[in-house]
């Protein structure tokens, strides 16, 4: 059976798009999360008529298949089976129409995010969302997760920035649609376009995107200051959060991680303390006024140390953000140093509470990692309440996944009792599908998920298109 | 050339750093050409592990064989795995096959 698959795929699409060797399948067989599975083969489309007729295969043929785009998720969302194909998006990597004049650009999905930005910064423009694998992040994956990042309490998410979307359907006919407009504001019945943002390939198949870009700002200010406590950080927070300013970057980073990133980056800057990143966007002639305003904010919240910078530039060149993007080495390192010599896995965890909660959030966090015997790693995009505990364990220590997976539920928890949400912007996955009950449970709609699944079943009669993820 | 047993040691001890977040792909001058994952760094840094292991096939040889040594992955990778070397020594593993006991 598997030979004949693998043959029908070759005379389908061409034998140069399909990948049967096992060990190149196991590339695509394992996320960052640790999980790891198997596939049939993988197959690399160029262009949406080989995902209409891969798709139309598969649905005759009760084929079981699963889009990945770089595979930097953190949620099982883009584990395939054993019985199933990868369609993977390296060769629909073409940047088709930059209009800045309609402020769109038009992508395939196996654009990069970093790459979208490197073309757009020719015109000045930027695609703002930046999750902190924004480097290989594909915009595919970016739309199928829902993805958000470093500057989401300004700009949002992806479901902010999707216009249209060309898709194709599970069905007979691998069925291509177009959905959306050109055009921000689009009214064409229920939105389609959102329903597919954060669906992790669950639903359709993406092939092509229309993205909204923005002006990159005029001018920046950056404040990088330390905190003695918990609660200087938290009150320096919310007199940023409450002065009529939305910054496009507020970052926090606990001691504990803020050390460890120092060692990571080695960078020259003095860490006293919890870490607070701060950039706000403003013209030329107000750069003096918010520096020396977000100063005195830092200072009077008892700030042992301030940084800052006039422009992106300065604030690259002095390190400004050297710790922050140290985070996901920090806590590498940190896995390396618990587990000498051990494979690890890093666990990261996304949960978001009210900005207003941030503060018990963390310290909650703190405080059942503690009597969990879980040493945890806090840093997260603040502004938007969205918070990344992370922690590692062997690979090989099954009770320590026990305990690492005990601890993930009830960080959930604490979101949910904050009136907050489990998963932020890294989706549902496979790892947080109970979670997801809880939390529809909670808001007393559970009805909700019989809605999700009903959903699923129109856009996917068979179950065939990334099964067993979400709901 | 017989291959110590300390050199497929360290191959898997480093490999084994890696935690799968594929910063090192965007720097890698081969991953595009190449058409998949096993010619990028994440994926021969794993494909590693399998040669040690005893995998072989012309696709894994034609993804190790065609790193080029550069190191830019070894600049950005999170778990400062020796990715240079690693792929040096896996191409010499390929080369010169320990004879089987």
């Amino acid at each position: 059976m598997k030979h004949k698959i693998i043959s029908d795929l070759e005379s389908l699409l061409g034998r140069d798009k399909v990948i049967s060797d096992p060990t190149i399948i196991s590339l695509y067989s394992r996320e960052p999360s640790g999980l790891t599975s198997n596939a049939l083969a993988v197959v690399f489309p160029e262009n949406t008529r080989d995902v209409s007729r891969l798709l139309s295969y598969a649905y005759r043929n009760d084929i079981k298949i699963y889009p990945q785009g770089s595979t930097t998720a953190l949620s099982g969302s883009a584990i395939p089976s054993a019985d199933g194909v990868v369609i993977s998006f390296e060769r629909m990597n073409r940047i088709l129409n930059v209009s800045i004049l309609d402020s769109t650009i038009d992508v395939e999905p196996g654009v990069r995010l970093g790459d979208l930005n490197i073309e757009l910064t020719r015109y000045g423009y930027m695609f703002p969302i930046d999750p902190g694998s924004v480097s290989i992040t594909t915009v595919g994956g970016a739309i199928n997760s829902g993805a958000g990042g470093l500057r989401g309490a300004r700009y949002g998410t992806m479901r902010d920035w999707v216009l249209g979307l060309t898709i194709v359907l599970p069905d007979e006919q691998g069925s291509v649609l177009r959905i959306g407009c050109k055009t921000t504001k689009c009214r064409q019945g229920y939105d389609l376009v959102r329903l597919i943002v954060g669906s992790e390939g669950t639903l359709a198949i993406v092939t092509e995107a229309t993205l909204k870009i923005t002006p990159l700002p005029e001018s920046t200010v950056t404040a990088l200051a330390f905190f003695p406590t918990l609660e200087d950080f938290f009150e320096a927070f919310r007199d940023i959060k409450s002065s009529r300013v939305q910054p496009m970057i507020m970052e926090f980073m606990d001691y504990e991680t803020t050390i460890l990133a120092k060692e990571a980056s080695n960078v020259d800057i003095n860490v006293e303390g919890h870490m607070f990143l701060v950039s706000i966007d403003c013209n030329v002639e107000a750069i003096n006024r918010v520096e020396s305003w977000i100063k005195d904010i830092m200072t009077k919240h008892n700030a042992t140390r301030i940084y800052t910078a006039k422009s992106l530039e300065e604030a690259e060149s002095r390190g400004l953000f050297t710790l922050r993007r140290s985070l996901f080495p920090a806590q590498v390192a940190m896995g390396s140093k618990l587990y000498p010599g051990r494979r690890i896995i890093v666990y990261l965890e996304d949960i978001a509470v009210p900005p207003s909660k941030l503060l018990e959030a963390i310290a909650r966090i703190r405080e059942i990692s503690k009597s969990m015997g879980i040493k945890v790693s806090i840093g997260g995009h603040v502004g938007d309440g969205n918070l990344h505990p992370s922690t590692a364990f062997p690979i090989d220590d099954e009770q320590a996944k026990r305990r690492v997976a005990e601890w993930h539920n009830e960080v959930g928890k604490i979101a949910l009792e904050l009136g907050g949400t489990v998963s932020a912007e890294h989706g549902i996955g496979v790892l947080k599908k109970e979670l997801l009950k809880l939390e529809m449970e909670k808001l007393g709609s559970e009805k909700a998920l019989y809605l999700m699944r009903e959903i699923k079943r129109a856009f996917d009669p068979k179950g065939i298109l990334n099964p067993g993820k979400v709901v | 050339m017989k291959l110590s047993e300390n050199i497929a040691d360290w191959i898997i001890r480093e490999a084994s750093k890696c935690v799968y977040c594929g910063f090192c792909e965007p720097v890698c001058p081969t991953i595009y050409p190449g058409g998949h994952r096993g010619y990028g760094p994440r994926g021969r840094v794993n494909l590693a592990i399998a040669i040690i292991n005893g995998a072989r096939s012309t696709e894994i040889e034609n993804a190790i064989y065609t790193c080029l040594l550069c190191g830019a992955c070894s600049l950005v990778c999170p778990a400062k795995i020796d990715i240079v070397n690693v792929i040096r020594s896996v191409k010499l593993t390929i080369s010169h096959p320990r004879k089987s006991s």
